[in-house]
């Protein structure tokens, strides 16, 4: 019984944390730009696909193939991912910046669908699922019974470090300083003279590159990846900021292990709970939403009338 | 938005002539398109549609023109909607390819106007509108598999359900909104799509297969529809059936945009605090908004149903919520005329670009993106009321 | 003590930001009340509170004899209160008929059931409306009845504000509240607003107006009641010499220096 409960807590743990960093992302641009961008697990679902074809690339390129090529590709694809988020928001999400809150959502819908159908496209074969191999494999150590991978161990402490490194960057840069003004009040900011821009640039970089990893961490505990694991991923990640509150980091991560935890409940105690499970995941979305708008950890907002 | 109401006022004859001619141009046009083969046909009418958006561009009082002919001979404009209707699958003949696509059409024009109360009218977003659809489908199709109930009786049942729906779906909107709003829309969405996969009473993901076709007067739908003495395939008796929900939508549509409910939804839509300060209870018209999109939207999946006979969780995703959405977003929000033919072109050129089938979401997204950023207000954007000419 | 409107220890708490402090006053029939004070001194807030906006955090708001604390906007509107907004809040992309037609909801009845199923009734019911709503475009000053068909976002910012009054007074209210309605305008605009507020109070012997309003001629155009709010406080009462010659009024105004100067 123990074995089953400690297992349970470490399944809850690491994907716990690959929720949270999906979550962050979204908090991250939502604090910032007050838009929620819809299509930011599709953006954060390319980095297996990129990341595989880089490290095929690399194989061929050198003419051996190793594992060590598929850890360079990760790492290169969470850097191409940023980018891609960077240029997503110049083409695209820019111009919904000022416009409705409604308009702006369903066009990042619709760019969540551009994205899938583009990798469905340019990826070969890219209908059918991949195989993303994890990215450490091995037990680590063992508690009460059970292994612990080095995986879990991987997914944890990348979280940790993330985290700790995301609140460095935003306390103690002077950008990460301009990126919290921008989200407390972007006019303001801008008349102080922070330009949008930049501003706004590396909100993306970072948000994408975290969704990156994130990505790289869901195809590996996973096993595959598909194109539209982007659509799981967004209202997965999406949730999980929502129920932790939409720009608050803490939150988000808080809400990652929410999701995570009703996740698990539900494979352990529902029959054929796993295909329930996202019914209990929205359902608390819907909750959390008519009562408690702003999340559990988010600031609510008053409308000057 | 077209503003000014300085419609100009033309000769009864010439009203009459107009209204008929505009009327016949667009029959003509449906019918090209419809019988066009081959990619380039289809590109060349897609070429002529757009040269004839320019020109409405450049000269909108074309627009003012048509629509003032309308208004003005109604009764030559409708008799003429009505032959047109009525004649079209003669002139098809036998082509059920045809009349498939406009039965789907037809349908889709339904639920296209049944989300523009909301989108359009409202400005409230809903991503759950195909799972009215699919509640309106499924309980009419459970209802005649497992109890036997006719058609016609089940209709009245599925729109009541999907209306439940819709005002339980409409209760958080009560106190959320925008984009808040949308997640809980998308998440009742995928709820309720869950469910139909999963519940075993619903066929799970296998659906529900055998309903029986609809009969009237001892006339079996599935039958061939006879017609003095011509021979119309099966299809006809659907379309028809597809094309009177058509008229009924857009009778809706019309009297409850001009009347003191169309002005609250579009006064809640500019400036919800504001609408509050002048009397609107924003929470229940926008409950039902939420209810009157289910109660025509179930009608429309009650159709489908006994249509097609056979029905799935698949046919009602959030991707088709999302074509919807479109429909009314590329259309013309709060447009009578533009969703409609919206609903019109988004079905049948997918169909026809065949070549492109594969490319067809990418094709919608891009689509999506284009026009909000482009043209936000849609093809036709909504018409400012006019109250008639005083001194 | 027949008052139309009865304002009891109003008190209005955003965390821990104190808008309104415990305020009281009363507007009789047929009365004028001005509210002036520094910006941000509350007065809006006042309006939100009277009108259900916000419920207050304590006291009472009494209305035509029934309590109408905290009761939802749209409830206090049936019941006689009609009101504009500092920031004109029109919908813009309707036109100016429309803006004042929606003014006229709660007087109208027509539900969904009736727009389907008895549309001879709506529209006579929508022509009536057409009909008033003309009547008092053209009643007003400027030449609004002449834009009736332009979209209210695009008026200039005197039509709009006078357009907000016109669709204010289609609910035919009992107690009429504006907010700073000469923001603006110009001293001819003024002159016609000041003719259109003694024109209204003519007409309608009746109505209570409110006034929140910087400029002091029109604060001084009506013999009646000021109120000063300073910091979400009442700091003087009387009428307009009274209030203009309290020394707590010129120290808020113009500070404590300027004063004792």
């Amino acid at each position: 019984m123990a074995e089953l409960f400690v297992q349970q807590a470490v399944n809850w743990i690491t994907l716990g944390c690959i929720y949270a960093l999906l979550a962050i992302g979204f908090s991250l641009i939502f604090g910032v730009l007050n838009v929620i961008h819809f299509s930011h697990g599709d953006v954060a679902m390319t980095s297996p696909f990129i990341a595989l074809a880089i490290a095929q690339a690399l194989a061929i390129a050198v003419g051996v193939a190793s594992p060590a090529w598929l850890i360079v590709a990760a790492c290169a694809a969470v850097f191409v991912v940023g980018l891609i988020g960077v240029t997503l928001d110049k083409v695209v999400i820019r111009r919904f910046r000022d416009a409705p809150p409604m308009m702006a959502l369903v066009a990042t819908v619709a760019l969540g669908i551009v994205i899938r159908e583009l990798i469905r496209h340019l990826y070969p074969q890219g209908s059918n699922p991949h195989a993303f191999p994890r990215l450490a494999s091995g037990v680590a150590f063992e508690v009460a019974g059970v292994q612990v991978g080095w995986f879990s161990l991987l997914v944890v402490t990348l979280t940790f470090v993330l985290v700790a490194l995301l609140f460095a960057f935003l306390r103690l840069t002077p950008l990460g300083l301009r990126i919290r003004a921008a989200s407390e009040d972007r006019v303001v900011a801008r008349m102080m003279g922070i330009r949008d821009t930049r501003v706004f640039r590396a909100t993306f970089f970072v948000a994408s590159a975290i969704g990156a990893i994130a990505g790289l961490l869901f195809a590996s505990y996973a096993g595959v990846t598909r194109f539209d694991f982007g659509v799981m991923a967004g209202l997965l990640g999406f949730s999980a900021a929502v129920i932790g509150g939409l720009g608050s980091m803490p939150g988000a991560i808080l809400g990652g292990l929410i999701i995570a935890g009703i996740e698990v409940l539900a494979q352990t105690f529902v029959p054929d709970g796993a295909s329930y499970r996202l019914v209990f995941v929205f359902l608390l979305v819907i909750g959390v939403l008519l009562f408690r708008p702003e999340g559990l950890l988010g600031r609510a907002v008053m409308v000057k009338v | 938005m077209s503003a000014g109401s300085s419609s100009p006022t033309i000769g009864q004859g010439k009203a009459a002539t107009i209204a008929v001619a505009a009327q016949l141009c667009g029959a003509g046009f449906l019918y090209l398109i419809l019988k066009a083969e081959g990619g380039w046909q289809v590109i060349g009418l897609l070429a002529l549609l757009a040269a004839g958006f320019y020109l409405l561009e450049k000269r909108p009082q074309i627009a003012d023109l048509v629509t003032a002919s309308f208004s003005q001979a109604p009764v030559v404009a409708v008799g003429t909607a009505a032959v047109v209707v009525l004649l079209f699958p003669f002139v098809v003949g036998s082509n059920t390819y045809v009349l498939h696509l406009l039965i789907v059409a037809q349908l889709y024009a339904v639920l296209a106007l049944a989300l523009n109360f909301q989108l359009g009218s409202a400005n409230i977003p809903n991503f759950a509108t195909g799972a009215s659809y699919g509640i309106g489908a499924y309980v009419s199709a459970l209802l005649a598999i497992n109890f036997g109930m006719s058609f016609w009786l089940t209709l009245p049942v599925a729109a009541v359900a999907a209306t439940l729906f819709g005002f339980l779906i409409g209760i958080p909107s009560m106190r959320t909104r925008d984009t808040y709003l949308a997640l809980v829309t998308i998440a009742f969405g995928v709820v309720v799509q869950q469910l139909l996969n999963n519940l075993s009473w619903t066929g799970g993901p296998n659906g529900l297969v055998g309903i029986p076709a609809p009969s009237l007067f001892g006339h079996s739908f599935a039958d061939p529809l006879v017609v003095f003495g011509w021979k119309l395939p099966s299809q006809a008796n659907f379309y028809y059936l597809s094309a009177a929900l058509v008229v009924v939508a857009i009778v809706t549509a019309r009297r409850l945009h001009s009347s003191r409910i169309g002005l609250a939804w579009n006064a809640l839509r500019a400036d919800e605090i504001a609408a509050r300060a002048q009397g609107i209870n924003v929470a229940w018209f926008k409950v039902l908004a939420f209810a009157v999109d289910a109660f025509l939207a179930a009608f429309a999946g009650t159709i489908y149903a006994f249509y097609v006979s056979y029905i799935s969780p698949d046919n009602f995703t959030f991707l088709v919520s999302v074509t919807i959405m479109t429909m009314v977003i590329v259309g013309g929000m709060d447009n009578i005329f533009g969703v409609i033919v919206g609903a019109f072109l988004l079905t049948i050129l997918p169909e026809k670009l065949r070549a492109f089938s594969d490319y067809r979401l990418l094709f919608f997204g891009i689509v999506i993106i284009g026009f909000l950023m482009i043209r936000p207000q849609g093809l036709f954007p909504q018409r400012m009321r006019s109250y008639g000419e005083s001194k | 003590m027949n008052a139309l409107l009865e304002v009891e220890n109003a008190t209005m708490r955003f965390g821990g930001l104190v808008a309104l402090n415990d305020i009281s006053f009363s507007v009789g029939r047929g009365e004028v009340l001005a509210v002036i004070g520094p910006n941000g001194a509350g007065k809006s807030t006042l309006f939100n509170v009277v009108t259900g906006v916000y419920r207050p955090t304590s006291g009472r708001v009494r209305f035509d004899g029934s309590d109408i604390t905290g009761h939802p906007a749209h409830d206090v509107v049936a019941r006689g209160v009609g009101r504009t907004f500092q920031t004109s809040r029109l919908f813009s992309d309707l036109s100016v008929l429309d803006n004042v037609i929606i003014g006229m909801h709660t007087r109208t009845g027509t539900g969904v059931l009736g727009a389907l199923f008895l549309p001879g009734a709506s529209r006579r019911e929508m022509a009536a409306c057409v009909e008033k709503a003309e009547a008092l475009l053209k009643a007003g000053s400027g030449d609004l009845f002449e834009q009736r068909y332009r979209l209210a976002g695009t008026l200039a910012q005197a039509d709009r504000r006078r357009l907000e009054i016109a669709r204010a007074l289609a609910s035919e209210p009992k107690l009429l509240l504006l907010d700073e309605p000469s923001v603006g305008m110009d001293e001819i605009e003024t002159d016609a607003l000041i003719a259109d507020i003694a024109r209204l109070k003519r007409e309608r012997a009746d109505l209570s107006v409110i006034l929140i309003e910087h400029d002091m001629r029109v604060v001084e155009a009506f013999p009646h009641q000021v109120i000063c709010i300073d910091y979400g406080s009442k700091i003087a009462e009387g009428d307009f010499a009274a209030v203009k010659a309290d020394p707590r009024v010129q120290e808020a105004y113009l500070g404590k220096a300027a004063v004792h100067a």
